[in-house]
C-alpha cells in the first residue's frame, strides 16, 4: 500500500505525514532523554562524594561536539542540495554526515575503552589513587596444600581458579620479583595431576567428570571432593572471582575452596593521579607512604601551595577547603612522570591537550598497595559511582541514537538516492525528517558534554 | 516553510555561519569551565546558559522551528511542560528526611 501525503501537505494538519511523524517521536524522545538528565540531577545532589569534573578526556569530548555540530550543518547542506537540484553537493553532505557519525562513535569507542582499563583504588584513609595495573593485573597469590571442589556444577570446567594456575614462585626462581618479567609461568589446570583422599592420581580433564558422578551417585551423597596437588601448586586468583580470602583459605565465587597459605595480596599500580578531597588530613595520606620518596610528597605541597595562592587572590578571605575549584585543582593531583624530577619538568613546560590522548603511553611512578589498606577498587565501569553510572547510560543511549541515524542516512544514501530524477520532493523531505532526527541527536549532546565533561 | 530554490541558497549562508556560532561557542564552555567563578553552582548556571543559547541556534535554523506549522508548536509545547516538571522534580527531596540523613553524614566525613 502506498503511504499518502509523502509530499503535499495532508489538508487537516497542514503537514506531509513524516513530518508531523518525526516530531511526535522527537517529542517523545524528549521525554526520554529528559527522564534521564533529571535522574542525573538526583544522583549529582545526593552524591556523597566529590562529582567528577574535567574527569573525562576533554579534548576527545570537544572534538566529539566538533564533528557532531559539522554533521549538523552537512546535513542541513545535504537537504538544500536537494531542494536546489544540486545533487553533487546532496550526496557529498550527506555522505559526510554519515563519516562525521562514525567518527563520533569510534572517539566514544576509545573514550570507553580508556575507562575500562583505568582504575580507582579507594585507600583506608580515604585518599583515592588512579592508575593502570601493570602486567597480569590485580591477583592475590596463594601456594596451594588442596583445593575442595563441589560435585554439584554440571561442568567440565571445575573452577575459576583454572585460568590462573601458576607455578610456585620458588620453581622458576622468583624471576619476574624484579619488575622485567615476563608475567609467571602458567599452567594447563586440567592437565596439573593431583590426589585424591582415596589415594588415586588424577587430572580434572580426563578423570573429574568421573569422579563427580560416582560421588553424585553415592549413598550419601558426597557434596565435594578434596584434591591434593601432586608437584607444587601456586594460584594467582582474580580477586572478583573471590569471596573472600584469609592467610590459609580462599573461597572462590563458584564454591571453590582452597587451602595453603597466602603468599602475597599487594597491588602494583602506576599512580597518575591522587585525590585526596575526602582524606582527614591531606598531609598524612597513606599516598605519600606509598610513593616513598619524599620528593613527590614536596610537589605536591609546592602545587597546592600554587593553587591556595591563586585561591586567595580571586578570593580573598573565603575559606578555600569550602571552595570546590579549589579543592578540585589543589588537593587532586596529577603526575606527569615516573620520577618527581620529571613531574617537575612536565610541570614546568605545561601539560598538552594530546597528553591523555589513547596513543600516548606515559609511564608513571609504581607504588605496592598492601591488600589491607585497600577499601575498595574497581576500573571505571558503571559501578565505580552514580556518576559513571549515568555517564555510560545516557552516552550510551546517545551513542546508539548516533548509531541508528547513521543507518538510516546510510538507507537514504543506497537506497534513495536514484530519486533524486524521478522523485526529488520525496527525498527532500526524507532528508529532512532524518535531518530532524539527526539535529535532536546533536542537541542532547549540546547538554551531555558540558553536564558530563565539564561541570 | 515555502523553499524555493533561491530562498534556501540564501540560508545556506545562515547555516555556515550557524554552525561556526556553534564551534565558538563550544570552545568558550570549555574555557569558562576552567575559571573559578567562586562557587560551582555559578559555573554550572553560565555553562547551562550557553549550551541553552546553542541549543537554540540548533532548534530555530537548522530545525527550522523559526518558521513552522502552528500543530508542531502545539505539541512541542505541551512536551515542554512535562520536561519542565521533570527536571524540578529534586525540589521535592529537600524535605526528604533520607537525604537530610545523608547531607549530614556528608558534611561529617570531610
Amino acid at each position: 500500500m502506498e503511504i499518502p501525503y509523502t509530499v503535499t501537505a495532508r489538508p487537516d494538519t497542514g503537514l506531509w505525514n513524516a513530518k508531523i511523524g518525526i516530531w511526535l517521536f522527537l517529542a517523545s524522545e524528549v521525554m526520554l532523554f529528559g527522564g534521564l538528565f533529571s535522574s542525573y540531577i538526583f544522583l549529582r545532589l545526593g552524591a556523597d562524594y566529590h562529582w567528577p569534573i574535567h574527569e573525562l578526556n576533554v579534548t576527545m569530548g570537544c572534538f566529539n561536539t566538533a564533528v557532531l555540530i559539522a554533521s549538523s550543518v552537512t546535513i542541513v547542506m545535504a537537504w538544500a542540495g536537494v531542494k536546489m537540484r544540486k545533487f553533487a553537493m546532496y550526496f557529498w553532505c550527506l555522505l559526510a554526515t554519515i563519516v562525521c557519525s562514525f567518527i563520533f562513535l569510534g572517539v566514544k569507542f576509545f573514550e570507553y575503552k580508556a575507562k575500562l582499563e583505568h582504575y580507582g583504588v579507594i585507600l583506608k584513609d580515604g585518599t583515592i589513587l588512579q592508575g593502570h595495573l601493570p602486567g597480569e593485573g590485580y591477583k592475590i597469590k596463594f601456594n596451594v596444600d588442596s583445593i575442595t571442589l563441589s560435585t554439584k556444577h554440571d561442568t567440565s570446567d571445575p573452577g575459576y581458579f583454572m585460568r590462573y594456575a601458576v607455578k610456585p614462585e620458588a620453581e622458576h626462581g622468583g624471576a619476574h620479583a624484579e619488575g622485567h618479567d615476563a608475567g609467571p609461568e602458567h599452567l594447563e589446570m586440567s592437565a596439573v595431576q593431583f590426589k585424591t583422599e582415596k589415594g588415586e592420581t588424577i587430572t580434572l580433564d580426563k578423570d573429574w567428570e568421573r569422579l563427580r558422578q560416582e560421588a553424585q551417585a553415592a549413598k550419601p551423597k558426597v557434596e565435594s571432593l578434596k584434591l591434593t596437588p601432586v608437584a607444587p601448586l601456586a594460584l594467582h586468583a582474580h580477586p572478583k572471582k573471590l569471596v573472600n580470602y584469609t592467610p590459609t583459605s580462599m573461597a572462590f565465587i563458584d564454591s571453590t575452596q582452597v587451602a595453603g597459605k597466602l603468599v602475597s595480596d599487594d597491588m602494583h599500580l602506576e599512580v597518575d593521579l591522587v585525590d585526596a578531597r575526602a582524606t582527614a588530613d591531606a598531609d598524612k595520606s597513606l599516598a605519600w607512604s606509598l610513593l616513598k620518596d619524599a620528593a613527590w610528597k614536596k610537589q605536591f605541597d609546592e602545587h597546592r601551595a600554587e593553587e591556595l595562592k591563586k585561591h586567595e587572590e580571586h578570593h580573598p578571605g573565603t575559606d578555600p577547603m569550602k571552595s570546590d575549584h579549589f579543592l578540585r585543582e589543589g588537593l587532586r593531583w596529577h603526575i606527569h612522570g615516573t620520577t618527581p624530577d620529571e613531574h617537575a619538568a612536565k610541570h614546568k613546560e605545561g601539560v598538552g591537550i594530546l597528553d591523555g590522548m589513547p596513543w600516548v603511553h606515559h609511564h608513571y611512578p609504581a607504588v605496592t598497595i598492601p591488600g589491607k589498606e585497600i577499601e575498595r577498587w574497581s576500573n571505571f565501569t558503571p559501578s565505580w559511582n552514580t556518576y559513571y553510572a549515568i555517564y555510560f547510560c545516557i552516552t550510551g543511549l546517545h551513542g546508539a541514537h548516533v548509531l541508528a541515524g547513521a543507518l538510516i542516512m546510510l538507507y537514504f544514501l543506497v537506497f534513495n538516492s536514484s530519486w533524486f530524477k524521478t522523485d526529488p520532493e520525496h527525498l527532500a523531505n526524507r532528508v529532512e525528517t532524518g535531518g530532524l532526527f539527526w539535529h535532536f541527536v546533536d542537541l542532547v549532546w549540546i547538554f551531555l558534554f558540558p553536564l558530563l565533561y565539564l561541570l | 516553510m515555502a523553499h524555493s530554490p533561491e530562498e534556501i541558497a540564501k540560508h545556506i549562508k545562515t547555516y555556515l555561519f550557524v554552525g561556526a556560532t556553534l564551534l565558538v561557542f563550544t570552545a568558550i564552555t570549555v574555557g569558562l569551565s576552567f575559571v573559578d567563578f567562586g562557587s560551582q553552582s555559578l559555573n554550572m548556571t553560565i555553562g547551562m546558559a550557553v549550551a541553552a543559547f546553542k541549543s537554540s541556534l540548533v532548534i530555530l535554523i537548522f530545525m527550522h522551528m523559526n518558521n513552522e506549522r502552528p500543530l508542531i508548536y502545539k505539541f512541542m509545547l505541551f512536551t515542554m511542560v512535562f520536561l519542565g516538571v521533570m527536571f524540578t522534580l529534586f525540589v521535592f527531596t529537600h524535605d526528604d528526611p533520607l537525604v537530610m540523613r545523608g547531607y549530614e553524614s556528608v558534611f561529617g566525613n570531610h
